[in-house]
C-alpha cells in the first residue's frame, strides 16, 4: 500500500534520513519507534506526501505521490499530526466532516453519502455519541479520536499518524492503539503511527520501522527485533536502566550501589516485588537459588541483581548451594521470602537455615515458619522500614570500626 | 458546512434580529439629520414621491452615505472573518495587512508631492484615486508575498511593518505639511462616511457586493483552515492558491472602503466575534454572513452616532465604534468562554 524506493528525506540541504527502502501492505499496523529528534515526523511527512522526498519516490497504492493531484493525495493518505488544534467552536461532526474536503464540491455541501461516512468513522473510533459536542469540551482523549475520525472520513487507504498518544493517560493509550489496530483491520487499510510507547508498539504493532541515526531497519515482527536486542540498542541503555526481552519492560538499576548488601531466597516469583522494592531503595542485592526462567529469575536478572540459579526444573545442585553460602555470607543481612517448596528447590530451605546457624541476620517475609530467623515480616513496607533501620545502624557500627 | 448540528431556527431568529436592526438603523439614518425627516417620508422619497427638498437631502446626502457605511461595514466584517482564520490570530483585522496604510500613505505622499510638482491644487478624484492605487498596491504586495513565504505569520509582521511605515510618514507630513491643506486629510485619516457621493459608490457597490458573495465561496477553505495550514493541506487544500485569494477577498474590499471612508477600525475585528458568540459556532458558511450582518449594523450605528451625537459636530466614526463596541466585546469574550476562532 505504501512503497517507499529509496527514499532521503529532511529539509533545504538537511538530510535526515537517507535511503529508505520499505513497503507497508494494506490491514498492516506499523509502528515507527526511534529516540527524539531520529527522524519520526520527518520520515512520516515524506511517507504522507506533506514532504518532497530529496531523493527516491514514494507509491500510494501503486501510484507515483509526485503524480498525484493534492485531491488525489487526500484520498489516499489520511494524517494526524502532532500538537493541538484549535477549531473554535466547530463540533466533533463539523470536524469529522472536514476530512470530506477532498470528496465535496465548491460549496462544500454534504451530500448524505458524505454524512453516512462521517458517522461511520464517528462509529469506527467508538464515539458517536459525541458527534454534537464542541470539540473543545473533549478530553485529550476523545478529541485525539476526532482527529483519528476525521482522517477516516477522508476514506484513506494509508492512515500515518505522528505520536498519537503521546500525551494520553495510559487507558486512553492503549485503547487508542487497539482502535488503530482494529481500524487497519477491517478497513484494510495501511495504519502507520510513530510511537515513544515501545512497550505498547512491542505489544501491538505487526511490523516496526526503526529510525535511528539517519536510517531506517524494517523488522517484519516486534519479535525479531526483540531477538537482535533492538530495544537495548536503540536506545543506549546506560547501566542505570534496562530493556528486559522477556516481560517487554523497562527495568531501572541501582545506579550507586550503596555499601549495605542483602542477600535473597526466593523463587516462584515471589522474590520480584522485593527485588524491585530494594532497586528503588536502592539496596545491593544477591539472590538464590534460582530457577533458569522462573519470573523471579529473569526480573532479577534483568535488575542486574547477582544471581545464582540451577537449570530450570533441575534439582540444586551442592555446588549451586554452597556459592549461595559464600555469596550470602558476604551480605550484610539475609531476607527469607516464603514461596513455594517443592522437589527441585527443597535445597532453599536447607541453605536459609543453615545461613540461620551460621548467625547472619535472617529477616523471614511471609509465614513459612523458618526456625531461628530474627525478624518476621508481614508486609512489603515492614520489611522496607526494617531494612532503613538496619542499613543506618550498620552504617554506624562501620563507622566505629574507621574510627 | 453543516447546518443541521448548528440549531437552524436559533441562527434564524438571530438573522432575523440582526436584519431588523440594521433597517431601522438604516431607516433612521436617512430620517435623522440637521433637517429631521418623518420615516415615512423618507422613505416615500426614496420612491419619488416626496417632497423636492427632502428628495434632494435625502438622495444626494443620507442615502449614499447610509448605504456606504452598511456595506462598507459588511464588507470589513466579512474582510475580519477570513483574516483571523487565516492568521489564525484573534488580533488579525483588515488594518493588519496595512492596506488601510497604503491608503493613508499614498493620499499623505499625494498631499507632499503635489506641490513639490508643481501642482497648485489637489481635488478630490485625485486623492481618492491615490487612496485606492495605495490600498491596491499593498494589496498586489500582501498577495504575492502570502504565496511565497513558507509561514503565514510573516505575512502578518509584514502588513504590520507597513502600518508603522504608514505612521512615520504621516507624522512627517502633518509636520511638514500646512494646516489648511492637511485638514481634510486628518478627517479622512479619523474614518468618516461624510464624504460618500454616488460618483464614488456606484462602481464601489457592485465591487463590494461582489467581494461579499465571492467570500462565502471560500468557507470552504477557510473551515479547512480553522485545523491549521498542514491539515488543510493534508485534506487536499492548495495551500498557495487558497491564501493569495483569501488575502485578495479581504483586501480588496478594504480597499474600497478606506478610499471611501479612510481607515475604519475595530469593525473587521469585532464582527466576526460577535458572530462567533451569537451563532455559538466557527463554521464560516454561518460566519461570513453573520459577519456581514454585524458589520453592517455596527458601522451604520456607529456613523448614526457619530453624526447625532455632538450635532452639529461629527464625530470620527473610528472613535464612536471602539467606545461603544470595545466594552460590548470585552463583555461578550468574558461572558463566553473566550473562544477566538
Amino acid at each position: 500500500m505504501i512503497r517507499a524506493d529509496g527514499v532521503s528525506a529532511g529539509y533545504r540541504g538537511q538530510r535526515v534520513v537517507e535511503d529508505v527502502m520499505l513497503h507497508i501492505e494494506a490491514g498492516e499496523f506499523t509502528a515507527v519507534i526511534g529516540p527524539n529528534a531520529s527522524g519520526k515526523t520527518t520520515l512520516l511527512k515524506t511517507l504522507a506526501g506533506l514532504l518532497k522526498p530529496l531523493d527516491g519516490v514514494v507509491y500510494i497504492d501503486g501510484r507515483r505521490v509526485p503524480d498525484m493531484d493534492v485531491g488525489e493525495l487526500a484520498r489516499s493518505v489520511g494524517v494526524v499530526l502532532t500538537g493541538d488544534v484549535r477549531p473554535g467552536l466547530l463540533t466533533v461532526s463539523d470536524v469529522v466532516a472536514l476530512g470530506r474536503y477532498p470528496y465535496s464540491g465548491v460549496m462544500g455541501r454534504l451530500k448524505p453519502a458524505d454524512k453516512a461516512e462521517v458517522m461511520s468513522a464517528l462509529e469506527d473510533v467508538g464515539i458517536p455519541h459525541l458527534a454534537d459536542k464542541p470539540y473543545n469540551t473533549l478530553s485529550d482523549g476523545q478529541r485525539q479520536k476526532v482527529m483519528i475520525a476525521r482522517a477516516l472520513a477522508q476514506k484513506p487507504k494509508a492512515l500515518l499518524l505522528d505520536e498519537p498518544v503521546t500525551y494520553l493517560d495510559p487507558r486512553a493509550r492503549v485503547e487508542t492503539l487497539i482502535t488503530l489496530r482494529r481500524i487497519c483491520r477491517q478497513r484494510r487499510i495501511a495504519v502507520v503511527a510513530s510511537l515513544h510507547e515501545v512497550e505498547l508498539a512491542l505489544r501491538l504493532a505487526d511490523r516496526l520501522l526503526v529510525v535511528s541515526a539517519g536510517h531506517v531497519d524494517v523488522y517484519s515482527s516486534p519479535e525479531e527485533f526483540i531477538e537482535v536486542g533492538g530495544p537495548e540498542e536503540l536506545y543506549e541503555f546506560k547501566d542505570d536502566a534496562g530493556f528486559c526481552g522477556e516481560t517487554l519492560t523497562v527495568e531501572v538499576r541501582v545506579k550507586d550501589p550503596a555499601d549495605f548488601k542483602v542477600f535473597v531466597i526466593a523463587g516462584a516469583g515471589r522474590g520480584a516485588p522485593v527485588y524491585r522494592m530494594l532497586t528503588r531503595l536502592n539496596i545491593t542485592f544477591a539472590t538464590g537459588v534460582l530457577h533458569e526462567g522462573d519470573l523471579d529469575y529473569v526480573v532479577a536478572k534483568s535488575l542486574s541483581g547477582d544471581v545464582i540459579a540451577e537449570k530450570a526444573f533441575h534439582i540444586i545442585r551442592p555446588e549451586k548451594l554452597e556459592q549461595a553460602v559464600v555469596k550470602a555470607a558476604d551480605a550484610d543481612a539475609v531476607i527469607y521470602v516464603s514461596h513455594p517448596v517443592g522437589l527441585v528447590n527443597a535445597a532453599n530451605t536447607v541453605l536459609a537455615e543453615k545461613l540461620v546457624v551460621m548467625g547472619l541476620p535472617t529477616i523471614e517475609y511471609g509465614d513459612a515458619g523458618l526456625k531461628g530467623c530474627w525478624r518476621r515480616v508481614g508486609s512489603l513496607k515492614e520489611l522496607a522500614d526494617f531494612l532503613k533501620q538496619l542499613e543506618q545502624s550498620t552504617a554506624v557500627r562501620r563507622g566505629f570500626v574507621v574510627v | 458546512m453543516i447546518s443541521e448540528y448548528a440549531q437552524p431556527i436559533r441562527k434564524g431568529v438571530i438573522a432575523a434580529g440582526l436584519a431588523t436592526a440594521l433597517a431601522t438603523v438604516f431607516t433612521a439614518s436617512i430620517a435623522l439629520g440637521s433637517q429631521a425627516v418623518q420615516p415615512l417620508e423618507s422613505l416615500q422619497t426614496l420612491f419619488g414621491t416626496g417632497s423636492e427638498t427632502v428628495y434632494v437631502i435625502v438622495s444626494t446626502v443620507r442615502l449614499p452615505r447610509a448605504v456606504a457605511a452598511l456595506l462598507g461595514g459588511a464588507a470589513l466584517g466579512v474582510s475580519g472573518a477570513i483574516l483571523q482564520t487565516l492568521f489564525r490570530n484573534p488580533m488579525a483585522d483588515p488594518y493588519i495587512l496595512g492596506v488601510s496604510s497604503g491608503s493613508v500613505l499614498a493620499i499623505g505622499l499625494a498631499l507632499l508631492a503635489g506641490p513639490l510638482l508643481g501642482l497648485a491644487s489637489y481635488t478630490p478624484p485625485s486623492l481618492y484615486t491615490a487612496a485606492f492605487l495605495g490600498a491596491l498596491t499593498v494589496t498586489l504586495m500582501m498577495m504575492s508575498l502570502s504565496g511565497a513565504v513558507r509561514s503565514i505569520t510573516t505575512v502578518l509582521v509584514v502588513g504590520v511593518m507597513i502600518g508603522y511605515l504608514s505612521y512615520a510618514a504621516t507624522s512627517i507630513l502633518m509636520v511638514l505639511a500646512d494646516i489648511e491643506r492637511i485638514r481634510a486629510f486628518t478627517y479622512w485619516v479619523l474614518g468618516s462616511f461624510s464624504g460618500s457621493r454616488w460618483s464614488l459608490l456606484t462602481p464601489a457597490i457592485p465591487a463590494l457586493a461582489a467581494s461579499i458573495i465571492f467570500s462565502t465561496l471560500l468557507a470552504k477553505q477557510l473551515n479547512a483552515l480553522l485545523l491549521g495550514e498542514e491539515y488543510a493541506r493534508s485534506m487536499g487544500m492548495h495551500l498557495g492558491p487558497v491564501r493569495v485569494l483569501a488575502v485578495a477577498t479581504a483586501a480588496v474590499p478594504v480597499s474600497i472602503v478606506t478610499t471611501i471612508a479612510g481607515p475604519i477600525g475595530f469593525i473587521g475585528l469585532s464582527a466576526p466575534y460577535l458572530a462567533r458568540q451569537l451563532t455559538q459556532t466557527s463554521d464560516h458558511y454561518t460566519i461570513i454572513p453573520f459577519s456581514a450582518l454585524a458589520g453592517a449594523l455596527l458601522t451604520a450605528t456607529a456613523d448614526l452616532t457619530a453624526r447625532m451625537l455632538l450635532r452639529p459636530a461629527e464625530l470620527p466614526v473610528t472613535a464612536v465604534t471602539a467606545l461603544f463596541g470595545g466594552p460590548l466585546v470585552i463583555y461578550l469574550l468574558l461572558k463566553g468562554r473566550g473562544v477566538f476562532h
